[in-house]
């Protein structure tokens, strides 16, 4: 710590914190309500948009693929586990994890991956044009980087979430369902059963993919927007980019499972 | 992994040509974090490391951690109840809810959030400081000093990132299950106190707790490799520091949840 946060005591240390961290807040809402601005009424750029769902969405189907197929048979190992402890009847193993995949957690491990790679890489884009003063440029040529930078990678991630989600989501429900064929030998046929998966978890789930992939880009280029100072700036916007979306999926989750508990139960 | 491939063979093969490319891209980062590994058990065997080094990164990757590792926490627990909570419903099976959040956090939810947040904070900020270190020439001044980086830098840097992602994970599964908890009274209206009989009901043993902190340390390893590897291979100035970091992130977080299954599938 500084010598004036020693002088100041305690509620000077707060009191910093808290203007920090609502002045911080409001910088973010305004990059959001910008973003939402010229969606609505900025230039249409259907290629840059195009690239930028190659980049987020392409760009991340193999390592996306290799880290669901893992997490479908980890859940379906430690899922068998913990029932065989107390019920000897894994029928309804399949059941479960289908409903639970659906509803959260196929969208929050693709967003939390999401959020490290597109986040990063975000962040490491934008936060290289503002140290070389390419953002400047921008502004100098009246084009808002909101507008120019931020608006094609909300869009493309919005989408690519999305498609994303229900990419790997499959591809986590096959090495389950393999998972439970050789290590419980719970057949396919019973393992897919999708008596639990409501209308309303399809809807939990698609309401999170538009969340997170809404909050990614914006909390990212809010990062790699406001770097300083060279290419160690570069890297402490990436790492708070990658902190602060991350943050951002896991409070989301939490918001919108129990709205969706308290409105649905 | 590895930056992407400049494609040159024709349209049909291109894709192809792209596979194998990223597949000796992913080979040939498991070797070189295979060396480092080797370089920093043979220092840290001889106890040839930095100890104020070592210190001074405790302090910055554990300490300064601790605000997402609580937030994580906090939040981790109460998703871990909301998510319970139809089961409870259904069943009516209140007394289960501490064991069944209880079990998903301790094995596998708190261990594996934990690494991401830290593998977001620590081993991305820990390859951009060394990549800056690279990219301005300061490991080479330190070699022309005749001192060894790895001593100097990384082994330091790896054994407080192991430590940091230890005590995280032991202080976040604490904190998930206090979350888990109030979640659990204020959402479906369950006493916290029958949550803390069902964590405690025997169920649940030593075995889980350590189930996870085990992986903790594996996971503290992987991502303490990745992060030396790419910050010490950055090449090309300030879009070469946010490149690395980006496949820092990536490849920890791949390698956390493919050593995830084999720990969990060896520790059962």
């Amino acid at each position: 710590m500084t010598t004036d946060s020693a002088t100041g005591g305690l509620a000077a240390i707060v009191g910093r914190r808290a203007i920090v961290l609502f002045s911080t807040g409001r910088e973010l809402y305004s990059v959001l309500v910008r973003t939402l601005y010229y969606v609505w009424r900025g230039r249409a750029e259907p290629g840059a948009t195009a690239r930028q769902m190659y980049e987020i969405g392409n760009r991340s189907l193999f390592f996306l693929t290799v880290v669901m197929g893992f997490i479908g048979m980890i859940l379906v190992l430690q899922a068998g586990l913990q029932t065989q402890r107390v019920l000897p009847d894994l029928s309804m193993l399949g059941a479960s994890y289908l409903e639970l995949l659906v509803r959260d957690l196929a969208a929050s491990i693709v967003a939390l991956m999401l959020a490290t790679r597109v986040g990063a890489g975000i962040a490491a884009e934008i936060g290289s044009m503002v140290v070389t003063e390419q953002i400047d440029a921008l502004r100098m040529c009246a084009a808002d980087p909101i507008d120019y930078l931020v608006k094609p990678r909300f869009l493309a991630s919005i989408v690519m979430t999305t498609v994303l989600t229900i990419w790997s989501g499959g591809v986590s429900i096959l090495t389950g369902m393999l998972t439970a064929e050789v290590v419980f030998s719970v057949p396919p046929r019973t393992f897919w059963n999708l008596s639990l998966v409501h209308a309303s978890d399809l809807a939990t789930g698609l309401t999170k993919c538009f969340a997170y992939g809404a909050a990614i880009p914006v909390v990212s280029a809010f990062c790699g927007l406001s770097t300083f100072g060279g290419s160690e700036g570069v890297g402490s916007a990436t790492t708070r980019a990658v902190v602060n979306s991350s943050l951002s999926v896991i409070i989301l989750n939490f918001l919108i499972s129990s709205t969706a508990y308290l409105l649905f139960q | 992994m590895a930056p992407p491939p400049a494609s040159t063979a024709s349209a049909p093969f291109a894709s192809l040509a792209a596979a194998r490319e990223s597949l000796y891209g992913v080979a040939e980062t498991v070797g070189k974090m295979g060396l480092i590994a080797h370089q920093i058990g043979v220092r840290f065997a001889r106890l040839d490391f930095d100890g104020e080094e070592l210190k001074r990164n405790m302090y910055k990757m554990g300490v300064k951690s601790l605000p997402i590792v609580v937030v994580t926490a906090l939040f981790t627990g109460a998703i871990m109840v909301v998510q319970a909570a139809p089961i409870v419903q259904r069943y009516g099976a209140q007394q289960l809810l501490g064991w069944g959040a209880g079990f998903g956090t301790l094995r596998e939810i708190g261990p594996l959030l934990t690494a991401l947040m830290i593998s977001g904070r620590v081993g991305a900020n820990n390859t951009a400081e060394l990549g800056t270190m690279t990219v301005t020439e300061q490991v080479d001044a330190l070699r022309a000093l005749a001192i060894d980086p790895i001593a100097f830098l990384v082994v330091p840097r790896f054994i407080a990132m192991v430590a940091t992602l230890f005590l995280s994970t032991l202080y976040a599964d604490a904190l998930a299950l206090f979350g888990a908890a109030y979640a659990g009274q204020f959402l479906l209206g369950v006493e916290a106190a029958t949550f803390y009989n069902g964590l405690t009901s025997g169920l649940l043993g030593i075995g889980d707790v350590a189930n996870g902190l085990v992986k903790s340390v594996i996971f503290g390893g992987a991502m303490g490799l990745s992060s030396c590897h790419f910050g010490l291979a950055v090449t090309g100035g300030a879009p070469g520091v946010g490149r690395a970091v980006n496949a820092t992130v990536v490849t920890s977080a791949a390698c956390i949840f493919v050593v995830d299954y084999f720990v969990s599938f060896l520790l059962e």
